[in-house]
């Protein structure tokens, strides 16, 4: 457990220390600025439609929900492999899952961080006298958190089977592209191949169980398992791909 | 189970513990049974053979390291020396065999093992973006060791690696010998029993080297020590033992002395003016000078003419050159060469390399020559001792081809 903490401490402390966290950091925050404006005046000054927008459905978020934890996964893994520290955590008294869960949670912190602009926007028009809906407001944020947990999880897998930083960012985008496109492909697909695709499909559907719940400001237990369950799958898969490297490597 | 330096205590408990009566056995069993030492080898690695894919990078390698002692891992690039290290600390699993550190298997408790072991990769893979203190507080943490024992032993192994005064500096901002220091401070920092380097000198200059290399003997006073590395000066300066790998399999294992002694090739070099003797007169004068079983040996004493000089080679262990002196002196010969010659480890390097131990091992296996026991001195290259000798002269004076033949 002191193992996990000491990681995920070092992975969070590590990304705020290099450029690359900076640099997306402030990239998103104009974006989402300007995404705020947009919503807004696009709306005729619809507050709570505009936030609803931001957190959900805008193109802006999906691009960094896919982007994003890509970006910052391929270091966790990949770069380290190539450069050696991998192999200084796992010959440290800390099991393989500890190191993968926190390097993982370092980044859900960082993107939650990140997300948490939104609110600030929030913050700013409830000073200017506009006070948004806070609880759709919060359940939109948890649902950001939530698909970034999922994405980075992915992005882990990716930057787990990659052997160099590069190649993992963009498995991890290919991956998160892959999941959210899979529900409306699926049917598409004929025989035996679409039918599991779509019985999948209906199990990991993103998009469905963001809107169903968080975007409309009514909680349901059952949507926070379905992105904690899947998150921790993919967290499990990339402890064992990485379990496995050792066989081969 | 902390134990410090009871390698006499245990020898005492090996020498008289089939003699004495074993409690709590049935009566009529025996009671000279062999009972488990209580301390096993601080490092036991058993049949150890890792492949990958189709290639065997280590094979079938046996050794025990005890409590204090310090080890070097000698081999050319790809001897498999990183991959035995690697999977000493737990990284690699092997394919077959059984590895235990500490009395500890590597496999089934691996996180014990890695509390006990200090490990430097190769490379020293820090992170670079943080400061040398900050470094070292992570590995404590990673170790999880209590906030006063970390900040009280930052501040001691930065002192015993001479960097006390860059504790704020960032890792990767240091010049590449004074992070491979950083590194040997992070993996001494949780004060384990074993320390594992794997080429911790590798791109140092050699003033920084002499660094390395004091650090690592001082450290010797109290830990286990596995040192891997392909400069060889190195590794004869600071390792009481080695161990030679070659294409994974363990081609030597003792000291350099034994080591050098079992390859044979030291030989006295005498040159005399052909006016003041001749051939046989010299050969039967050296004779004196040998034992007799050096005397028996084939080829000990071989003399030839060199233009208006006879020169003889003498093949001992031992340096004769004070009493072949003496004798050249009563014997009115004129002098014009005595030399003590001794083969380095180089030289050992250079005939791994061209392969000339494996056609040996080879014609020694041919010839039925089983291997010595464990623990003995091995050296399976030298049992054809003419032609070891032999190539080991050639090395030493190319101006002697085929003495000895």
């Amino acid at each position: 457990m002191s193992g996990f903490r000491a990681i995920f401490r070092r992975e969070l402390t590590g990304l705020f220390l290099t450029p690359l966290a900076w640099v997306l950091l402030v990239a998103a925050i104009c974006l989402n600025g300007f995404m705020v404006i947009y919503a807004l005046m696009g709306s005729g000054g619809d507050v709570d439609g505009s936030f609803n927008y931001m957190l959900g459905t805008s193109g802006a978020y999906w691009m960094l929900m896919i982007s994003l934890p890509p970006l910052l996964t391929m270091r966790s893994i990949s770069e380290e492999s190539k450069g050696g520290q991998l192999e200084f955590l796992l010959t440290a008294p800390v099991t393989d899952g500890a190191v993968i869960l926190g390097k993982h949670l370092a980044v859900v912190v960082f993107l939650s961080v990140l997300w948490a602009v939104v609110p600030m926007y929030g913050l700013t028009l409830e000073l200017l006298g506009v006070s948004p809906d806070w609880g759709q407001m919060g359940l939109g944020y948890l649902g950001a958190v939530l698909v970034s947990a999922l994405f980075a999880a992915l992005g882990m897998v990716a930057s787990a089977l990659s052997s160099t930083p590069l190649l993992a960012a963009f498995l991890g985008f290919i991956f998160n592209i892959a999941l959210l496109v899979l529900p409306m492909g699926a049917g598409s697909l004929g025989g035996t191949v679409g039918r599991a695709l779509t019985a999948l499909a209906g199990k990991l559907d993103v998009l469905k169980h963001l809107q169903l719940s968080f975007m409309r400001g009514a909680l349901d237990s059952a949507d926070v398992i379905f992105f904690l369950a899947w998150t921790g799958l993919f967290l499990f898969a990339a402890t064992r791909i990485i379990e496995g490297r050792r066989m081969w490597s | 189970m902390r134990l410090r330096d009871t390698r006499q205590f245990v020898g005492c408990q090996a020498a008289f513990w089939p003699s004495l009566p074993v409690q709590g056995l049935a009566p009529g069993q025996p009671s000279g049974i062999v009972l488990p030492s209580l301390a096993p080898p601080m490092i036991n690695v058993q049949n150890v053979t890792r492949r990958f894919g189709g290639l065997t990078a280590v094979n079938d390698l046996t050794f025990q390291v005890e409590k204090g002692e310090v080890v070097g891992f000698l081999g050319l690039n790809g001897a498999g020396k990183s991959t035995t290290m690697r999977m000493m600390t737990g990284y690699l699993p092997a394919t077959s065999g059984s590895l235990r550190i500490g009395g500890f298997d590597v496999l089934t408790d691996s996180l014990e093992v890695r509390r006990r072991i200090g490990y430097l990769a190769e490379g020293v893979p820090l992170y670079r973006e943080h400061r040398v203190s900050e470094m070292l507080a992570f590995q404590g943490r990673l170790f999880g060791m209590k906030r006063a024992d970390i900040r009280r032993r930052t501040g001691e192994v930065l002192d015993r690696v001479g960097l006390s005064d860059r504790s704020r500096s960032l890792v990767g901002k240091l010049s590449k010998g004074m992070r491979q220091r950083v590194g040997i401070a992070v993996a001494l920092l949780h004060e384990p029993d074993v320390l594992i380097l794997d080429e911790p000198t590798s791109g140092l200059d050699p003033l920084q080297r002499v660094g390395v290399r004091r650090l690592v003997s001082e450290l010797a006073e109290d830990h286990t020590v596995m040192i891997s590395s392909h400069i060889l000066p190195e590794i004869e300066a600071v390792c009481g033992r080695l161990i030679l790998l070659h294409k994974g399999a363990k081609v030597a294992d003792g000291t350099k002395h034994e080591l050098l002694k079992k390859l044979g090739g030291s030989h006295l070099k005498l040159v005399v003016a052909a006016s003041s003797t001749d051939g046989l007169r010299l050969k039967q004068a050296l004779g004196g000078v040998l034992s007799k079983e050096e005397l028996a040996k084939e080829g000990s004493i071989f003399v030839r003419e060199r233009g208006d000089a006879l020169e003889a080679t003498l093949r001992v262990e031992q340096n004769p050159s004070e009493a072949v002196g003496l004798l050249a002196a009563a014997r009115g010969w004129i002098l014009r060469e005595l030399s003590w010659h001794e083969p380095s480890l180089e030289q050992l390097f250079g005939r791994l390399a061209t392969g000339a131990i494996e056609q040996e091992e080879e014609s020694a296996q041919q010839a039925g020559l089983e291997a010595p026991d464990a623990g003995e001195v091995q050296v399976k290259a030298a049992t054809d001792s003419e032609s070891t000798q032999r190539k080991d002269s050639s090395d030493t004076d190319s101006t002697q081809p085929g003495a000895g033949a």
